[in-house]
């Protein structure tokens, strides 16, 4: 068989993508307290919440576990430049049906909430200074639809594996050198491509 | 002059922020924080309700009379940023600043939150329980007070809450419905309504090949700036039209004029007339008008009135071989000839012109006669006001309401408005934020900003058919204890003629009913429900109908110059108070984003100055900052000087809007206010104050301050000190670097 030598680069350079890419969400940015090259604290603390929700649970694919998307929840991210917390009624519209879990304290609290109609006062976890602007939208268009990569991954570039977490905890550092880090990286341009490119290098583009 | 200090984060404050806890809580926060900030969700949204992903809806903008129709800009609830609505032929989808800065008012942190009743000197918080019994007690079902004891006093106002307003009253037998306005248009509608027989006819900037504006400041303050300024660039399109504007002072428009000529205030007429002469000299317009009218007008010739007017004789024959040249053209007159004693002769003078040259049906149309007239707005004067000054001083006044108007601020000082108030037992205003007038009424009720209420317009100048305007929230209200205007009348009606409005359990039912009424006027096959919500959606609902014809009436114009008078020997200088496109008569001035928007012509913000000639000036020793004392018969006021080229050199110019006492922290000790010093002299015809005929003398104080203005080098940081900044050549280059490094 003949096998070209451009096919053998492709293969060779995608491969290198793919695992420079896959190793990325899931190595945590230090121990806390530790700092990145740029000041920035790599390990957010433990944040309390309302409700323990847990992530695991949901989107977690061991057994047991419900290995759902995260954009189902979180449906805003391809839509818009938050990613917004899912509204109440998304966790009942499934939570009603499922009797059960329905006695859990967890699930119990939700109902509360529910019945008194008022949002649950969740905290934020991955916080940005007022001046800069992050586009989820952006990043989820190019790098799931367009690259087909998996949907774990690709939130997990920022947000780390939360599908191994219960409550949310920052993991990565969130600073403007640990995304530049990221916009210099060669990028596959679409899942059918060997094309690559870098994120955008203005500053503009956050801060405006 | 100005101590208001202002930060950026008092100025982000503005915007609300600091009334919302979890929106924008980390104001400044430069930090990255887990946990700090609360994220709250939705319950259960409307489907299409994406955070972060703005929605638009429309409304009507209500910052000034225009009526423009605007969209709204919502975010997670919120109003963020207003734009124009392309469906309505008024705003055209465009908007003005001043319409920009409505978002302001609504976020004001100076709101009015909660009732207020007059407890001795002062206003006590109140509920809104007690303040609707102290109301209902006064004005409810038991109240004997009848026709002339009550007045309902408002600035423009139109649509249904015009009507409701008037039904209020006339469930008193009473038609006291008193509409004020410092600005007030009215003068010029009398003249327009005697020679064309309407009272404001559709100008057509652009099928003009040449305008002619004696002080009409359309690109500003007309009557349809946004309308007017889309106009005005397919005028400038080839074939290019040409404007020549003649006042005292350089308005927005006349910056920009191709020709400006500075004229002696009052005398506009003058040169109307010596136009008008001119004009007839040529064969083509001999005939247009009778001979008796041309025989009067013989001693016009152009040396008497280069004389009068102060303007070049040459510049006049020179004029009026443009306006034979290019036709169609438009003469149109603006408020600095119309404010004088003589200001009804001066305009039907400049009527004459459009009459000689032929403009009717072409530049000049009659706005369509539309079928609801009394949504039509009822437009302020200032005899209206004195009228009810001199009941209030006789005591015949037992209640008066107030809404929208601020005579206390803009009342001339010869109308002791604000202490005849002393006189009327019981006075309520309605108001979004307290100002000098509801400060001295005894209940104050906080209504919504009209970002959040309902309600409908009409413009009184239609450009295109008739547009009635629909009003809507474009968010829920900020403060959970304010009430709409109508909301509060429809429970006094309640009170009053229960029959009638007991089936009206709001005002949005009221307003629903009263436009779906409207539907077949407006010939749609839908149902009534459907009706509503397309008016709901489109913001506007338009009428497509024919401009009506215009009159000649040759009879109405009055040939007469105008009589010298003795102040000019103790009152050297012509006065002429200047309307800023934004602060208008004041009712602006609390909004920060126009008090920082730098005045068009002189680019000096957050303050009052005193326009003078450069050569005057010179003459008197006075430069740049000096502070004068401007003095006239009635009062005097202090400010600044500011030498400006664009003025006639007899002549003193002030804006208008500034010099608030009680109106906000945006307002308060800025400037000073010209209203005060303005003198009781009144248009022969229409009665109405002569806002531009004041004289007055100047006086040196001897202090100066600096002037806050953006022109000027760009090293002079506009005296603000923003950006310290040096030459590089002055620099000690190697200090700065060791500087750095340490």
């Amino acid at each position: 068989m003949k096998v070209h030598i451009k096919n053998i680069l492709i293969w060779l350079s995608l491969c290198c993508f793919c695992s420079a890419a896959l190793a990325e969400p899931f190595v945590q940015g230090g121990p806390i307290g530790s700092q990145t090259d740029d000041g920035f604290n790599a390990l957010g603390p433990v944040v309390e919440q309302p409700i323990e929700f847990p992530h695991k649970t949901h989107a977690g694919n061991g057994p047991g576990q419900m290995n759902i998307n995260c954009m189902y929840c979180h449906t805003y991210a391809r839509r818009s430049n938050v990613s917004g917390i899912p509204r109440l009624d998304k966790c009942i519209g499934c939570h009603k049906m499922i009797e059960s879990v329905r006695d859990k304290p967890r699930i119990k609290k939700l109902f509360e909430y529910w019945e008194k109609k008022k949002p649950i006062p969740w905290k934020k976890v991955h916080d940005l200074p007022d001046f800069v602007r992050f586009n989820h939208e952006r990043h989820i268009q190019r790098f799931y639809f367009r690259e087909h990569r998996p949907v774990r991954e690709v939130c997990g570039y920022c947000h780390g594996d939360v599908g191994s977490m219960n409550t949310a905890r920052r993991v990565k550092a969130l600073s403007m050198g640990w995304c530049v880090s990221c916009h210099q990286k060669e990028h596959l341009e679409n899942a059918s491509t060997t094309k690559t490119s870098n994120g955008p290098n203005d500053c503009w583009q956050c801060h405006k | 002059m100005s101590s208001n200090k202002i930060d950026r984060r008092d100025f982000l404050r503005v915007l609300g922020i600091s009334g919302a806890a979890a929106t924008l809580a980390g104001c400044g926060n430069t930090s990255i924080e887990s946990g700090a900030e609360l994220v709250e969700s939705y319950v259960q949204p409307e489907d299409f309700v994406v955070p972060g992903v703005g929605v638009y809806y429309a409304s009507t903008c209500t910052q000034c009379g225009s009526g423009c129709g605007i969209m709204g800009r919502v975010r997670e609830g919120r109003i963020l940023k207003l734009e124009g609505n392309p469906k309505s032929a008024i705003s055209g989808g465009k908007i003005c600043g001043l319409g920009q800065a409505g978002v302001q008012m609504h976020y004001n942190p100076d709101r009015l939150t909660k009732p207020m009743l007059r407890e001795g000197d002062g206003l006590k918080v109140v509920s809104w329980d007690k303040a609707m019994g102290v109301l209902n007690a006064r004005l409810g079902s038991k109240s004997t007070l009848s026709g002339q004891q009550i007045a309902f006093l408002t600035g423009e106002i139109s649509g249904h809450q015009k009507v409701l307003l008037a039904n209020f009253l006339e469930s008193f037998g009473s038609t006291n419905h008193v509409v004020y306005d410092a600005l007030s248009p009215v003068v010029g509608h009398g003249a327009n309504k005697a020679v064309y027989g309407v009272e404001q006819p559709v100008l057509q900037i652009d099928k003009a090949r040449l305008i002619l504006s004696f002080g009409n400041d359309f690109l500003g303050t007309g009557p349809s700036p946004v309308r007017m300024a889309a106009q005005y660039a397919r005028f400038r399109k080839a074939p290019r039209g040409t404007l020549i504007q003649i006042e005292p002072r350089m308005t927005l428009t006349g910056a920009n004029a191709d020709r400006w000529y500075a004229i002696r205030p009052g005398t506009e007429g003058v040169l109307a007339l010596g136009l008008a002469h001119s004009l007839l000299q040529h064969p083509e317009f001999a005939h247009s008008i009778p001979q008796e009218l041309a025989a009067a007008l013989k001693p016009y010739d152009k040396e008497t009135v280069a004389e009068i007017t102060g303007i070049n004789a040459d510049a006049i024959p020179h004029m009026a071989s443009l306006l034979w040249e290019k036709s169609p053209s438009l003469v149109i007159s603006g408020p600095s000839a119309e404010g004088h004693v003589h200001g009804f002769s001066n305009a039907t003078a400049i009527h004459l012109l459009n009459l000689i040259l032929d403009n009717r049906g072409k530049t000049l149309q009659g706005q369509a006669n539309h079928p609801f007239p009394q949504l039509s707005p009822a437009f302020g004067s200032y005899t209206a006001l004195a009228q009810l000054n001199q009941a209030m001083s006789a005591g015949k006044c037992e209640a008066l309401l107030i809404m929208g108007c601020n005579p206390a601020f803009t009342a001339p000082t010869f109308v002791p408005f604000a202490n005849n108030m002393g006189k009327v037992p019981f006075k309520v205003a309605f108001t979004t934020q307290l100002d000098e007038t509801s400060r001295q009424c005894d209940l104050v009720l906080p209504i919504l900003s009209p970002l959040e209420d309902f309600g409908t317009h009409v413009a009184g100048y239609q450009p295109a058919g008739v547009e009635l305007m629909i009003q809507q929230p474009l968010m829920e209200k900020l403060y959970p204890e304010t009430r709409g205007i109508g909301d509060i009348l429809i429970d006094l009606l309640k009170q009053r003629k229960p029959d009638a409005y007991k089936a009206f359990p709001d005002y949005y039912a009221y307003l629903k009913t009263a436009v779906v009424k409207a539907k077949p006027v407006f010939k749609v096959k839908e149902s009534d429900d459907d009706f509503w919500e397309d008016a709901l959606r489109n913001g506007v609902l338009r009428l497509d109908l024919p401009p009506a014809p215009i009159d000649a009436r040759v009879a109405a114009i009055k040939v007469s110059a105008p009589q010298a008078t003795e102040m000019g020997m103790q009152y050297p200088f012509y006065f002429v108070p200047s309307v800023k496109a934004d602060l208008r008569d004041g009712r602006h001035a609390n909004l920060p984003w126009l008090q920082e928007s730098p005045d068009p012509m002189t680019s000096v913000a957050w303050d009052s100055w005193v326009e003078i000639h450069p050569t005057t000036a010179t003459q008197m020793q006075i430069r740049e900052g000096d502070i004068l004392e401007v003095q006239s018969a009635t009062g005097s006021v202090r400010a600044k000087a500011y030498l400006f080229p664009g003025i006639q050199p007899d002549t003193v110019s002030m804006p208008v809007g500034q010099g608030h006492t009680g109106y906000g922290r945006y307002a308060d000790g800025i400037g000073a206010n010209p209203f005060k010093i303005l003198d009781p002299n009144f248009d022969e015809q229409t009665g109405e104050l002569a806002m531009y005929s004041t004289r007055v003398i100047i006086k040196k104080t001897g202090e100066n301050a600096k002037m806050i203005k953006d022109e000027g080098p760009t090293t002079l940081q506009q005296g603000r000190k923003l950006v310290v900044t040096m030459a590089a050549d002055q620099a000690e280059l190697a200090k700065e670097i060791t500087r750095v490094t340490q």
